[in-house]
């Protein structure tokens, strides 16, 4: 059975006929690593928000399902329901996502707190037990610390140690690193990797970086305009891309670019493939909206190019 | 022949117990038409050097020759400042909102320059093209432009008083995968067409390896290893370039590496230790380095590094 699982995920704001995610479908194994991998505005973070049951006001969920080993989250107004021992995430901001006005210690006991009924002490104990498994030196006296006092470095495994308190199935991990140097990216990728192999759980990774998909995941999915582009594991994917918006996407990291082409940045079709106005492969039948069409076993493309074509 | 040298700069903040030295003696030389790459990580004092070459800030001892002058003394003086121009990080924040892009290119031109009406137009016109924007954007304002083009326009604002010398503050870090690698082609190819120097100041490797023909790395306030690109990404002498360089995730299925992952954090800038300051997170430590600092030594052609072990 897999472990978590989104199927035709549409969010949309209220009242709007253009949707901001487009039948987003993926899946995670038990203990797989899935990368959401794409640009800035591709709708990686929404996905999240919107499996976590965390969309912001004004913005809803309009169609498809969200299962976790099986079990629909999915409530009637399509609101997600989920318990801190099923789905737990880290923000890509450490520092803004954490209270700065209470004590770190304090911060991951009331998660503990919470969610295993144990008391204040205890949970703060428990607290203090975690931090210094998530390799915080001095974890006593840190625990008494408050955010605006640690490193970003230091502030991100405070976050891990809050989503990993109550051992969830499944951990989303938003650009967990983007805001960190290299080096203090290396080492939380370590802890990340260790402790998702000591709890067992599936993990759903978000980033831009290819670089940080080859190290960290075991199959990606790509995402351009709201819209999952290809899912494949990594290493076919970047042997060879199939989508022409996957290949245009690596090739960016690469080759050399011409520099005269024009900069689009976020700007999508709102009609048919949101890949279509920079497609150099575009035709009529891309007016309409192209489906995740399975194109060799665990791959799967958007795109309505015929299978021989993409190879 | 060299058109910028540092010698021996200190820029400390603060005063009294509160001081941070962020730049502790740095010397380095710059060609004409050259590009120089300053890597480090956040708070290695990178941006400091960057602000002091370009006269923003007064450095706290040292000297700044700049083609064969020393201009320490002088750097608000127009003639310095025409040759020496500085693009930002955020081209968001420092391009002013309320100024139509012409506006934007002209101030530099009038203040450094004796260019007026007919010539500086023309000017503006062509430094549009140059950068890869149609005049027709000479009445838009920064809210009607994407990231990318934004930061064209402020290289175009640097390019109008014909500089010498350009420091890119973290020109890229700012924009999606694609884009970037556009700006670093253009930056090219006007560094073909004008001969003009750039200090590519960035964390990320990737990029300065497609640009930078010498590759400094900075590490609490000194350069503890310049070198030339390819021979520093392909041999790493310092330890800490080598655990900088290994932390960097790669896409090429082949670079699997072993990663050298650093203990601990940077230590705070107001606490050094005495000696080299990377001891404490260094692989190659011995008795020496707890006494007495490295200094920076030739190691090989075009190569110093700044430790005892390799040295």
């Amino acid at each position: 059975m897999r472990l978590f699982e989104v199927e035709a995920l549409t969010v949309g704001i209220t009242g709007s006929p253009f949707p901001i995610l487009r039948e987003v479908s993926f899946y995670v194994e038990p203990g797989e690593v899935l990368a959401l991998v794409g640009e800035s505005g591709s709708g990686k973070t929404m996905t999240a928000l919107a499996a976590m049951g965390l969309l912001p006001f004004g913005i809803e969920m309009t169609g498809g399902d969200v299962r976790l080993e099986g079990d629909s989250l999915v409530r009637t107004g399509g609101t997600v329901e989920r318990s801190a021992a099923q789905m737990s995430m880290i923000f890509q901001h450490p520092t803004s996502a954490l209270n700065p006005t209470m004590r770190v210690g304090h911060q991951v006991g009331r998660v503990i707190q919470i969610n295993q009924r144990l008391g204040r002490t205890q949970s703060l104990e428990a607290a203090v037990e975690l931090l210094k498994h998530v390799g915080i030196p001095g974890a006593k006296r840190v625990a008494r610390n408050f955010p605006h006092q640690l490193s970003g470095g230091m502030c991100q495994r405070v976050m891990i140690a809050m989503a990993v308190a109550c051992q969830p199935r499944l951990l989303i991990a938003d650009e967990p690193t983007t805001a960190l140097d290299v080096t203090v990216q290396a080492q939380i990728f370590d802890l990340i990797k260790s402790l998702v192999s000591e709890i067992g759980c599936g993990v759903l990774f978000i980033t831009h970086d290819l670089g940080a998909v080859a190290e960290m995941a075991d199959r990606v999915a790509v995402m351009y305009g709201g819209q999952v582009m290809e899912e494949s594991p990594v290493r076919d994917l970047l042997a060879k891309p199939r989508h022409p918006y996957t290949r245009y996407l690596l090739e960016s990291v690469v080759r050399e670019v011409d520099h005269r082409v024009e900069d689009i940045g976020v700007d999508f079709a709102l009609t048919g493939c949101r890949f279509g106005h920079r497609c150099p492969y575009v035709h009529e039948k891309c007016n309409g909206f192209p489906p995740l069409v399975e194109i060799s076993p665990s791959r799967r493309v958007s795109c309505f190019l015929r299978t021989e074509e993409l190879r | 022949m060299t058109l910028l040298e540092c010698r021996n700069i200190h820029k400390t903040y603060g005063h009294g117990v509160a001081t941070v030295p962020a730049v502790r003696g740095v010397d380095m030389q710059l060609e004409r038409g050259e590009t120089l790459g300053l890597v480090g990580e956040s708070g290695c004092g990178k941006t400091t050097l960057g602000r002091v070459i370009v006269g923003l800030n007064a450095p706290t001892s040292g000297k700044v020759v700049f083609d064969g002058e020393d201009v320490s003394g002088r750097l608000h003086e127009p003639e310095f400042r025409r040759r020496v121009q500085m693009v930002f990080q955020h081209p968001q924040s420092s391009l002013n909102p309320r100024f139509r892009v012409s506006t934007t290119l002209r101030e530099p031109a009038i203040l450094l320059t004796s260019m007026r009406n007919e010539e500086l137009g023309q000017q503006i016109e062509q430094t549009l093209r140059l950068v890869g924007l149609g005049i027709e954007y000479q009445t838009k304002k920064p809210k009607q432009l994407s990231g990318g083009q934004l930061q064209r326009v402020a290289i175009a604002r640097a390019l109008m008083s014909s500089p010498d010398l350009i420091v890119l503050d973290e020109p890229t870090s700012s924009l999606d995968q694609s884009i970037r690698s556009r700006i670093i082609a253009l930056l090219k190819d006007i560094q073909e067409r004008r001969q003009v120097s750039y200090l590519f100041i960035s964390h990320d490797l990737s990029t300065v390896r497609k640009i930078a023909h010498r590759v400094a790395v900075m590490y609490l306030g000194r350069i503890v290893e310049v070198s030339e690109t390819e021979a520093l990404f392909n041999d790493p002498q310092h330890p800490y370039t080598q655990a900088l360089l290994s932390a960097v995730p790669s896409i090429d299925p082949g670079d699997r590496s072993e990663r050298i992952i650093l203990r601990g954090e940077t230590p705070s800038p107001t606490a050094l230790p005495v000696g080299c300051s990377f001891q404490d997170r260094c692989e190659l430590v011995h008795a020496r380095c707890g006494v007495e600092a490295p200094l920076l030594q030739e190691t090989g052609p075009a190569r110093h590094v700044e430790c005892f072990a390799v040295q």
